[in-house]
């Protein structure tokens, strides 16, 4: 899901920019009013947390591996707004420290896996979880990834539509929607399904653990 | 200072990158980056050839398939584009590996703070998950089944959400007792 420089459009990043920016002003707004001293030893440990669950490889039938991305998770256990300041710190890390992922990519990783996919899946767990907790958990996990995917796949795809030359030739990334959204949305269904399995099983041993300790 | 001033010179040029649709051009920055790079322009043209080549190698191959298919491949965009992210690629790399980040970010001193704390947490735990890989692989006779990756997986998962909690509180008290707050106010 994520997506180097050079493939979006500054017509696209810029003004995405300008929508994380309001997002982040925002979300730190949110954060310091409930944590206040807490607040930034909770996202900086939570940004350590969402950096070391995208390393955990997931299986796929077939023998391959995905990461996870954690995103519902996140969301569900310290609530969306600190998951996706979280995300976001961790993608500004992975840009400006290691040299991975893309400063261009940047708000539109944000977006649509911090601010879409933790707010998608922490509502759908919210929404599902006095029904059948495990149902919400895979719900949550799987449709925050899924429609992350999806916004992803969307933006991509409209690239040939707003950045092309005259004859049409494209400037950036050169497939439209009609490739875009099967490529991207297809794979992901299986990962939606395995973060969504991953979910469960962590909120399992995370309830066993504490079991054990109050034991 | 030095080194915000090196960020925002960093950032122009990405843009500018992304504004610039002609080949010479972009070929002419390429050199400049790794004129600026000087003895580590091998170092840095390897790193951003490895960090680009699955992926633009993917929609490079694909793009050929389908315009071979439909009306012709426009081989100057191939160029364009395999340019332009090799370019800001090598740009990054280039300001990784000249430049201080936390000193870079030091305009909002809770900013830096946070960066600073994130950043020594995640090597942390990179560090953990590591050795945790180790230790199972270490354990398993033959190839790891699919049930016991997701075990290992959701286990250290949980480890990492108790180790965080634990650590954002101890980081808060230690915080609070070295006066960080009060600098705050």
């Amino acid at each position: 899901m994520h997506i180097p420089d050079g493939f979006l459009s500054p017509q696209t990043y810029l003004p995405l920019y300008a929508v994380a920016g309001v997002a982040w002003a925002v979300g730190m707004r949110r954060i310091r009013s409930a944590l206040d001293e807490r607040t930034i030893p909770l996202l900086a440990v939570v940004t350590a947390l969402a950096f070391v669950l995208s390393m955990i490889a997931v299986p796929l039938p077939g023998g391959t591996t995905v990461h996870a991305t954690g995103i519902g998770l996140l969301a569900i256990l310290f609530g969306p707004w600190v998951a996706f300041m979280s995300l976001s710190l961790v993608f500004l890390m992975q840009a400006l420290l290691f040299g991975d992922g893309g400063i261009t990519a940047l708000p539109l990783n944000a977006l649509a896996m911090g601010l879409a996919g933790s707010f998608t899946g922490y509502g759908v767990y919210k929404l599902l979880h006095q029904w059948h907790a495990p149902t919400a958990l895979f719900a949550g996990a799987a449709t925050a990834v899924l429609l992350a995917a999806l916004i992803v796949a969307l933006v991509l795809g409209i690239q040939p539509l707003i950045a092309s030359r005259a004859d049409g030739t494209p400037l950036f990334f050169p497939f439209g929607l009609a490739i875009t959204l099967p490529a991207v949305m297809l794979p992901h269904l299986a990962v939606a399904a395995a973060e969504g399995v991953l979910t469960v099983m962590l909120f399992r041993f995370l309830v066993r653990f504490r079991e054990v300790r109050t034991a | 200072m030095k080194d915000r001033i090196a960020l925002l010179v960093y950032l122009v040029a990405v843009v500018a990158a992304t504004l610039v649709h002609a080949i010479p051009v972009l070929a002419l920055a390429i050199a400049l980056v790794m004129l600026l790079a000087w003895r580590d322009a091998r170092k840095i043209a390897r790193r951003a050839l490895l960090a680009i080549v699955v992926f633009n190698l993917m929609i490079s191959v694909s793009y050929m398939v389908i315009a071979l298919i439909q009306d012709g491949i426009a081989w100057d965009y191939l160029v364009l584009m395999n340019l332009r992210v090799f370019l800001i690629t090598s740009m990054t790399f280039l300001f990784v590996e000249r430049v201080n980040p936390f000193n870079a970010l030091a305009f909002s001193p809770s900013l830096s703070y946070l960066l600073t704390l994130a950043y020594t947490q995640l090597l942390t735990f990179r560090r953990i998950y590591h050795d945790m890989r180790l230790a199972l692989t270490s354990r398993s006779l033959g190839r790891l089944r699919m049930k016991q990756l997701y075990r290992h997986g959701a286990a250290s998962g949980s480890f990492f959400v108790e180790k965080a909690l634990s650590n954002a509180s101890e980081s808060a008290q230690a915080m609070r007792s070295r006066g960080f707050f009060n600098d705050q106010v």
